[in-house]
């Protein structure tokens, strides 16, 4: 492993720590008040693409360690091995599906049916196995969702071929960004960093990120965004959706800023057309918390998780940017003009 | 569970527990059909609410001859202890005991807390084994009929008053903000609700693990803080007719009101026809 060179004898050679942090990039024509510095921290710089590859490097390695996982063929190539079953909005099983077929570890995707069409596909790129559940109905606290109800009645049922590592409650998605982000953004920023602004899922990066940074300067602030109700921003979750984790901890969050979802794709697209950073919705929304930020607090360094980038969310952004549609086809009620045709 | 106006209906996750492998029949009516083949409670059979629980022709209940045919497959006869259970906090798992008392089932249960308090108890064994019931021949005596509501039977009680209405869908479906929750094929031509109706979502009446709040506080959600009369008829709806089995189940078995019916046709019947009156 040579980071200096970037040659590697395997992916998870790769995967991000202190000596190989992903790249944080300071926003300049987008940055409202220029005594505040923002900085992206650009996970989709990850192997996988996503910050998602954190928790689930740690997963993976406490299921190995703990439940006993067995690769394809290992008993007989009749052996189906035993693997994973996750909940995921798509980021986890992406990371976790490529993780776990590097290991020749099955690997059960069990989503909701919101989530974009790209990620299932690139999920079954990968080698995993959908099991697509319909969007809740009717959500109720303590019901569930259906795709983590799912997932634990087939980590139960199934035992002997699939194990849950269930990122919602597991430490080891605290401990991921303890070990990993919180280091590597203390050092890149020398111990600077005065705000940490980053979005609520699972809540394993903002509580273990809040963790790290508050024990080595008790005055960081840490701001977590959520999207308004009703929203599409994939991976996100307002408050009044973080009953199915139980890695949400109010007291290491100094503020939670709602923010009307629509600025996701708004500021996302901004992202990339005046900073080059092809930021994806989560990134946009979290943006947003940190323009808000720095137009609060005047002075400071904030520094701004992106999660991941624009590619898996072609669909999401046309449906909130219509204009991304129009002039793709060779012919549309906008642009009447025959394939071939000469502009007038 | 004692406390119920009657409490004969309603068992818990370890009295089924207790029962695995004895003459009680147990089935799961999921809203997601996929929960029951990924793991089930050892021996249940599953119905599927789409396609075995409604008419596949008109818009209707099963047929009297289906249900036979259904339950005989199953291997239920008629004297048989049956408990149901379901996903979503027995939301078609209360649709199908609905069915069930409407044929005149009597011995029928629901499984407090459903298949999301099962999963919960470590102890409780799922599997993936479908069983292989010996088929009966199920016959239908008497029906129920005055546990269902149909449009006149609403209608009559927008113009007399004279019955509670107890719209339990959401806040936004009951306001007219919306016609059916985002992403739902069975929807109606209009928003709002039936005049009078008063609003109490079917989930008030379900604690964070699933099972059904104690009788005083369902007492005070619905008589005192909803207004519900004790005293009169009651009739109670949806959108198609299941989360308004589950309020049914309520009012008529945990808090025994004298004369409870499901409106089935609920708000996509009412909502899409000519000339009735509506709220927003």
């Amino acid at each position: 492993m040579n980071h200096q060179t970037r040659v590697y004898d395997d992916i998870f050679e790769m995967l991000p720590d202190e000596d190989n942090p992903t790249p944080l990039v300071r926003i300049n024509r987008l940055n409202p008040e220029p005594g505040f510095t923002l900085y992206a921290k650009l996970e989709w710089m990850n192997p996988f693409a996503s910050v998602k590859d954190r928790a689930a490097s740690y997963l993976l390695r406490q299921m190995e360690e703990e439940k006993g996982l067995r690769a394809r063929g290992t008993n007989g190539p009749e052996d189906p091995g035993k693997g994973i079953v996750e909940p995921t909005s798509g980021n986890t099983g992406l990371s976790l599906a490529g993780l776990a077929g590097v290991k020749g570890y099955p690997m059960k995707a069990v989503l909701p049916n919101k989530v974009p069409l790209e990620k299932k596909r690139m999920l079954k790129l990968a080698g995993a196995e959908l099991e697509v559940v319909n969007d809740d109905l009717c959500p109720s606290p303590g019901m569930g969702e259906g795709s983590i109800n799912l997932a634990r009645t087939i980590a139960r049922a199934q035992s002997n071929k699939f194990a849950m590592p269930h990122q919602y409650e597991n430490e080891n998605n605290v401990r991921a960004h303890m070990e990993t982000t919180g280091p590597e953004i203390w050092k890149q920023t020398a111990g600077e960093i005065t705000h940490m602004i980053t979005s609520l899922g699972t809540c394993g990066t903002v509580t273990g990120l809040s963790k790290f940074l508050k024990s080595k300067n008790p005055d960081i602030k840490v701001i977590a965004v959520a999207p308004s109700e009703g929203h599409d921003v994939p991976g996100l979750r307002n408050k009044s959706q973080l009953s199915v984790t139980t890695l949400y901890d109010e007291s290491l969050i100094d503020d939670v800023l709602e923010i009307d979802y629509e600025l996701a794709y708004t500021r996302a697209a901004e992202l990339f057309s005046h900073e080059g950073l092809r930021a994806g919705p989560s990134a946009g929304l979290i943006f947003e918390g940190g323009r808000i930020v720095a137009e609060r607090d005047k002075t400071g360094l904030g520094v701004m998780i992106f999660c991941d980038d624009a590619f898996k969310y072609a669909t999401n952004f046309a449906k909130h940017m219509p204009e991304l549609t129009e002039g793709t086809s060779p012919m549309n009620h906008e642009n009447p003009r025959p394939v071939g045709a000469a502009k007038e | 569970m004692s406390e119920y106006a009657d409490p004969s209906v309603l068992v818990s996750t370890d009295w089924v527990n207790e029962r695995l492998n004895t003459d009680l029949k147990i089935v799961e009516v999921d809203v997601d059909t996929q929960q029951y083949a990924a793991g089930h409670i050892p021996g249940a059979v599953a119905f599927d609410w789409t396609t075995q629980l409604q008419d596949q022709t008109q818009r209707d209940i099963i047929s009297k001859e289906n249900f036979e045919a259904l339950l005989g497959k199953a291997g239920i006869s008629n004297d048989d202890e049956v408990v149901i259970y379901g996903d979503n906090n027995n939301w078609f798992a209360a649709y199908a005991f609905w069915v069930f008392k409407y044929y005149g089932h009597d011995n029928v249960k629901l499984m407090n807390g459903g298949r999301s308090k099962w999963l919960d108890e470590e102890d409780k064994p799922l599997t993936t084994d479908t069983p292989n019931p010996t088929p009966t021949t199920y016959s239908v005596g008497e029906t129920n009929p005055q546990i269902r509501a149909f449009a006149q039977d609403v209608l009559q009680v927008v113009r007399d008053g004279n019955a509670n209405l107890v719209d339990v869908r959401s806040p936004d479906e009951f306001s007219g903000k919306v016609i059916a929750p985002p992403g739902m094929s069975e929807t109606a031509q209009r928003a709002g609700h039936v005049p009078g109706a008063k609003s109490v979502p079917w989930v008030t009446a379900v604690n964070p693990d699933g099972t059904f709040k104690s009788r005083g506080d369902l007492e005070k959600i619905y008589f005192e803080d909803a207004g519900v009369s004790e005293g009169t008829d009651t009739i109670a709806y949806c959108r198609i007719g299941e989360r308004s089995s589950h309020t049914w189940f309520v009012l008529k078995y945990l808090l025994g009101l004298p004369n409870v019916k499901n409106y089935d046709g609920s708000w996509t019947e009412y909502g899409s026809m000519i000339g009735v009156p509506i709220e927003r």
